[in-house]
């Protein structure tokens, strides 16, 4: 079957990025730059390396969409919406005769950040990310059942702390099983970087900011197909098979939460239909 | 895991203040790292003893300001809290936090680090409108109260802390928790600590001082630096020039030089260094400090000073003696300060009475000429006068015209041996603790009663060359570590093999192991006048890697196949072996062999025993091994000639050695041609091996370069020869070595000595380097003239030879692939090795050379120059200065200045008998020759090469080291019956020197103190755990000292 792995290969590395990631010029005094990894085996904010942050979340958080789920990752909370699957809207010519269309659309909060900040017309960033959730859900959701309809995902981030874009998947992920859309399997994202030579799971936007690689995975785990996989800043090859190993690992994790979550939310709904 | 959240307010860029939100995870599961534990946390890793006293926790402030005491290792069982750790990282800066992680990363101190913050039960969040410092204190006493009640309290723990609120309020809160300050601490339970409260006091005044002087003071003496951005910028653009600061030691007050640091392709311009001119110009940088330079514009530009100057005159103006201007500009910003431990001397009590005001502050005067007085505030300022102390600066406002620094330990007495040694290993950061019990216990055990044995399962391994070859070692008498042995033999095709082994170091030194880590940091065996300090411990350097006759060994071999009659390389293998070797032979005996003389076979003593028929098929055996070996070695070092190998004079006063028992011996009168043979050996095996792992890591191979001289550095030797008639050709190595071979005057043999010493001085050092650090062009070694070279042979007393062995090892052993390519450095780290070890280097050799010096001084010191006969010598010219010329004594190896122009500005004169006097005159300098012409109309002319007679003084100096000066006492070659003699007895004369200065400082001791003679006898036989180094050792020695610029400080 054509398309079912997409590997996504990232851009080069934009100078818009590297700037934004480099780590913040003129330290106070000649204060010590902070280290991902202590010598003791912690990270700053008291995790070891291969530990996830604090995931919690809930699915079917309102009743007008036909899926939707909320998903925290640490302080990285999104929201995801899922209309469809329904027939084309707008120009029916973009209507594709062998499958859906899977339309995506990801933006901020502008509450989301430390300073308040507006886009209205979301940014360049934004696009890209909503270009690789489109992607991503293509691989994962069973478009051929719904041939010449549209499937429409909106994310929206409400608090940003690293690891956007593997919330808003997770998020998405559960929103799709909300709507009753069949996939293949769970996409769980998560990401992963480098302290020297120690792989570290699911950074936070202190370790994004520090300027490491950054490599961002997005996993069916059941089949360990990948459906998109993401590099940022230059990684030694040598090192590339640690960081995938880690952020796997880390997916794998996820799926574990996601799938409580779903099967907890299955329950509750059985539940309520009654006997 | 818990996840609560830490709000920040943080200031933003803009200034507006930014409200953060972070995560915090806390966990049951953070270790206690205790051997105490009774719980089940993890025990890997460094665990804290329990057979202490107490535990220590100190707080923020006291791991801040105090940790140089905590650093004392008789201070154990620290438990560094994490959140003191962060107020180090945030408040102190990389450097310190660096020494903090340092610490506790090192195995031999007794400290760990507890991540209290991340603990369940003993993290406490801030609460609102409370104080950082209230919170940390506060957290660290409840994380000590924690690990008390953990520990079930087993220990009792002790809170130290500067805060006198904590004290009151938790002091009494928990039993078995003591919350004391880090006085009563020190006073209560380390009473006995003496250095520790010195040290404590020390800090303890100067941050006082601090205190009180930011308040006043703000007249500024310096302008201040440019902010790094500002630098860096600079640097990039051109505008600024980075490189490192140079003091010049004559003219320390003035003058220092910037040496430029890769430097960029636009300033092709600017090719020699840039002067810095005055303490304002300069601007707080230190000698050895990376600095950014501004240049001046060009009317300002200055001349260095050619004249010779005496380091007590202070800078008086003296612009009719400089040279031509050079750039000359003004440093705008330190990149990266080279602060280390200096050795200060107080000021006698005359002159602390002058400096008066606040007795407070004492500034002392640094040993090194190049660094700047110190300003100390200490109460002992009197007790410390007639020591040798150790100091740290802190910092330099400013406003200051000094530094500020604080007292850390006393060395010694001035004057005495052992404190003037102690100085002299400081200034060149050389740490030679005796090797600790953890390192000693990696060793592998060996005792007269129970050798150490070959293991069998390491026997299969490696290819068995105890039966087939007969390997022998050449070395000095009394030679204990001999690292290299050879062999020759025909092989069944006619063709010859030749072997080069060396001791397997490297399977006895474990890479990472503390030995190993030991022996990185020390780089080499240092190698004193009358001392050394190994680099591996005797266990490993004298029995079981040295390889004695008729014991097995591990060994790496390299073996070459030779065709029969032209000698010509056909196959080369390296391999790990298993060797005896035959016969430990001295080199006068292998000599001997060889010139056919059999009265030193009885010198044998593998032969002894034996009937007569073996004995001399034995022994013929042996003789034809040598004289292959030397005839193989002549023809390889022919064709090395004849691409310009050098042959250099190195300064005699090298060859000294450490031995006082027997010196006659170990210093041959004419050099044999053995020592050659044995040495062309060792190059042909470093230099296939440089070939083999250059091949192999054609990036990360650790090889040795000796770059090209600048042809401008030759300027002086050529015009030196040509006042002789010489014409030297310095184009290419090979000229220069043909045109230094003519340079021979018959009649006076030390012209050809002193322009050979000329022609090294123009070179630069050999250096380590990496492969994959410069290109492929510039791995040449000039001296050898060889295209890669690297040194392998000497893997006991240089660490160098030690990477060599490992990168060998991984080139060739492909089977065991996995763990041993794990141990190779990568490029980047292995160029930062060979910065060490080139750096270690240099300092073994100032080492060296200071206590050489030190050596001359004390034997000089206690002579009358008046009436004693040795302290008259005849001396060489050899340069040409304004004011003087310097002077190269022959008898006991001295270069020294001898002034024509004393302070009150009389100028030399001979009389009839031409003995010199002082005069009212003027000097004239010529390009060979000065004339100093006195009002009555006398003159006199000393020319290059010139042979006059100086008397040696000892020009003593309460503050710095002991200086030789020489004084012009008649114009004409020293004239007694037995200058030949001491011509000829000149090895025996150094030598002796020594004996006698060390005896006598001995016996200086043993008057003063019985009880630490006791001390001394047994630090002489902790660190000259051998009996003398090998010849060749010596020889290759001298061939690297040779590279070395020795007299870069006569030079002005």
């Amino acid at each position: 079957m054509p398309g079912v792995v997409v590997l996504s290969l990232p851009p080069p590395p934009r100078a818009v990025h590297a700037g934004s990631r480099s780590p913040p010029r003129g330290r106070p005094g000649n204060m010590a730059a902070p280290e991902l990894l202590s010598d003791e085996g912690y990270r700053a904010d008291g995790r070891r390396p291969a530990e996830l942050r604090k995931v919690r979340a809930r699915m079917g958080v309102f009743a007008q969409a036909d899926g939707s789920a909320y998903i925290e990752q640490g302080n990285t909370k999104a929201l995801a919406v899922v209309y469809g699957p329904h027939e084309m809207r707008g120009s029916r010519s973009k209507a594709l005769p062998d499958r859906a269309l899977v339309n995506c659309q990801y933006s901020m909060a502008t509450f989301s950040t430390g300073e308040r900040r507006r886009r209205p017309h979301g940014d360049r960033q934004a696009g890209e990310l909503a270009l690789h959730l489109k992607q991503t859900f293509e691989a994962a959701i069973l478009t051929r059942l719904y041939p010449r309809s549209q499937i429409d995902i909106y994310v929206q981030i409400l608090q940003a702390d690293g690891g956007n874009y593997c919330a808003c998947v997770n998020a998405a992920t559960l929103a799709v099983m909300d709507a009753g859309i069949p996939m293949r399997d769970y996409v769980c994202a998560c990401s992963a970087g480098l302290a020297e030579d120690t792989p570290l799971a699911d950074l936070s936007s202190p370790e994004e900011a520090a300027g490491g690689p950054r490599l961002v995975l997005a996993l069916l785990p059941a089949s360990g197909q990948i459906a998109l996989l993401q590099l940022s800043a230059r990684l030694h090859q040598e090192r590339l098979e640690a960081a995938l190993e880690a952020a796997g690992q880390a997916c794998r994790a996820l799926h574990a939460v996601l799938d409580r979550v779903v099967r907890d939310r299955l329950r509750e709904v059985t539940a309520l239909l009654g006997d | 895991m818990l996840r609560t959240e830490k709000v920040l307010q943080l200031r933003g860029q803009q200034g507006r203040s930014v409200r953060v939100v972070r995560e915090h995870y806390l966990r049951p599961d953070v270790p206690c790292r205790s051997a105490l534990c009774r719980a089940a946390c993890p025990r890997d890793g460094k665990l804290l003893s329990d057979d202490v006293t107490h535990y220590v926790v100190p707080d923020c402030k006291v791991v801040q300001d105090y940790l140089e005491i905590l650093e004392f290792p008789e201070l154990k069982g620290i438990i560094f809290m994490q959140t003191a750790c962060q107020a180090v990282q945030h408040q102190k800066g990389r450097r310190q936090y660096n020494k903090l992680r340092n610490l506790v990363k090192d195995a031999r101190h007794d400290c760990i680090v507890f991540a209290n913050e991340f603990h369940q039960h003993s993290y406490l969040p801030r609460e609102k409108g409370e104080s950082m410092d209230k919170w940390q204190t506060r957290s660290i006493y409840n994380a000590a109260v924690w690990y008390y009640n953990h520990c079930l309290g087993q220990m009792p723990v002790v809170m130290v802390t500067e805060d006198e609120d904590a004290i009151r309020q938790y002091g009494n809160e928990t039993e078995g928790v003591f919350v004391i300050s880090f006085k009563n601490y020190l006073d209560n339970f380390w009473p006995d600590l003496k250095a520790a409260h010195e040290l404590f006091d020390s800090i303890l005044q100067t941050r006082r001082e601090r205190e009180s002087e930011s308040q006043e003071n703000n007249g500024k003496e310096y302008p201040e630096h440019l902010p790094v951005e500002i630098l860096e910028a600079g640097i990039k653009s051109g505008r600024y020039i980075q490189g490192t600061l140079n003091v010049n030691k004559h003219r320390a007050q003035v003058e220092a030089f910037v040496r430029l640091q890769g430097f960029g392709s636009k300033e092709t311009e600017l090719q020699s260094d840039i002067l810095i001119y005055g303490a304002r110009a300069r601007n707080r940088a230190i000698h050895g400090d990376v600095v950014a330079v501004e240049l001046l514009p060009l009317q300002e530009w200055k001349g260095r000073t050619v004249a010779l100057c005496e380091n007590e005159t202070e800078d008086k103006a003296l612009a009719d003696t400089s040279g031509d201007p050079m750039p000359t500009g003004k440093v705008v910003g330190i990149i990266q300060k080279n602060w280390r431990d200096y050795v200060v001397t107080f000021p006698s009590k005359e002159e602390s009475q002058s400096q008066g005001r606040n007795a407070q502050k004492v500034l002392v005067t640094p040993w090194d000429y190049r660094i700047p007085k110190i300003r100390i505030s200490t109460q002992q300022a009197e007790a410390l006068q007639e020591y040798r102390v150790v100091v740290r600066i802190d910092s330099w406002e400013s406003t200051s015209v000094y530094p500020n620094g604080h007292f850390v330990r006393v060395l010694g007495k001035i004057g005495d041996l052992e404190g003037e040694i102690a100085a002299i290993l400081v200034e060149n950061s050389i740490c030679v603790a005796p090797f600790s019990e953890i390192q000693m216990s990696e060793m592998p055990t060996s005792s007269s009663k129970n050798p150490w044995k070959v293991n069998p399962e390491e026997e299969k391994k490696r290819l068995d060359l105890r039966d087939t070859h007969l390997i022998f070692s050449i070395d000095p008498k009394g030679c204990e570590d001999v690292d290299d042995a050879l062999s020759v033999r025909t092989l069944p095709n006619g063709n010859l093999e030749l072997g080069v082994h060396i001791a397997d170091v490297t399977h006895f030194v474990a890479a990472n192991s503390y030995t190993d880590v030991e022996a990185r940091a020390r780089a080499t065996t240092y190698y004193l006048a009358d001392r050394r300090y190994d680099m591996l411990p005797s266990v490993l350097s004298a029995d079981i890697c040295s390889l004695l006759s008729g014991v097995d060994r591990y060994a790496v071999s390299v073996l070459w196949e030779l065709e029969k009659e032209s000698y010509e390389m056909l196959r080369v293998c390296y391999d790990k072996t298993i060797i005896r070797s035959a016969y430990k032979l001295v080199y006068e005996a292998a000599q001997g062999l060889l010139d056919g003389d059999t009265n030193v076979v009885d010198d044998i003593p593998e032969l002894k025993n034996l009937d007569e028929r073996t004995k001399q098929k034995q022994l013929s055996d042996l003789v034809w091994a040598i004289s292959k070996l030397t005839n193989i070695a002549r023809h390889v070092r022919a064709k090395r000639d004849s691409c310009g190998a050098l042959e250099l004079e190195g300064v005699e006063i090298r060859v000294q050695l450490d031995d006082k028992n027997n010196i006659h011996d170990l210093i041959p009168k004419q050099p044999l041609e053995v020592h050659e043979t044995v040495a062309e050996c060792m190059i042909l095996a470093n230099h296939w091996v440089a070939k083999k792992i250059s091949e192999h890591f054609p990036h990360q191979a650790l090889l040795r370069q000796h770059p090209p001289p600048r042809q401008e550095f030759f300027t002086e030797l050529r015009e030196c020869a040509s006042a002789k008639g010489f014409s030297i050709d310095t184009r290419s190595n090979k000229a220069l070595a043909e045109s230094l071979d003519k340079a021979n005057d018959p009649l006076d043999p030390i012209v050809n000595k002193l322009l050979r010493s000329m022609a090294t001085h123009a070179m630069s050092n050999a250096v380590y380097f990496s492969t994959g650090s410069c290109p492929k062009e510039e791995f040449h070694h000039y001296g050898l003239a060889l295209e890669k070279y690297t040194h392998f042979t000497s893997p006991i007393r240089r660490y160098a030879d030690i990477v060599v062995h490992r990168l060998l090892m991984a080139a060739t052993l492909k089977e065991t692939k996995g763990d041993v390519k794990d141990n190779i450095f990568s490029n980047k780290d292995l160029q930062e090795l060979c910065r060490h070890i080139n750096n270690r280097n240099r300092a073994a050799q100032r080492a060296q050379k200071q206590s050489t010096e030190l050596f001359q001084c004390m034997y000089f010191k206690d002579k009358t120059p008046e009436t004693d006969e040795r302290c008259v010598a005849d001396g060489v010219i050899y340069s040409i200065r304004t004011n003087g010329v310097l002077v190269f004594v022959p008898r006991y190896g001295i270069k020294g200045a001898a002034y024509m122009k004393n302070k009150e500005g009389l100028v030399i004169a001979c009389q009839g008998d031409k003995s010199c006097e002082w005069k009212p005159g003027s000097l004239h300098r010529f390009q060979n020759k000065i004339t100093s012409t006195t009002t009555t109309g006398e003159s006199v002319t000393l020319s290059l090469f010139d042979h006059i007679t100086v008397k040696i003084l000892v020009q003593t100096s309460r503050c710095h080291a002991d200086t030789i000066k020489l004084e012009i006492t008649r114009n004409a070659p020293y004239q007694t019956s037995d200058t030949e003699v001491s011509q000829k007895n000149f090895h025996v004369v150094k030598s002796d020197l020594v004996k006698q200065v060390s005896q006598s400082a001995e016996a200086a001791q043993r008057a003063q103190e019985k009880a630490r003679v006791d001390v001394i006898d047994e630090d002489y036989q902790e660190y000259c755990q051998t009996k003398g180094a090998s010849l060749y050792q010596l020889l290759e020695e001298i061939r690297d000292l040779a590279l070395l610029d020795v007299s870069a400080d006569i030079r002005t």
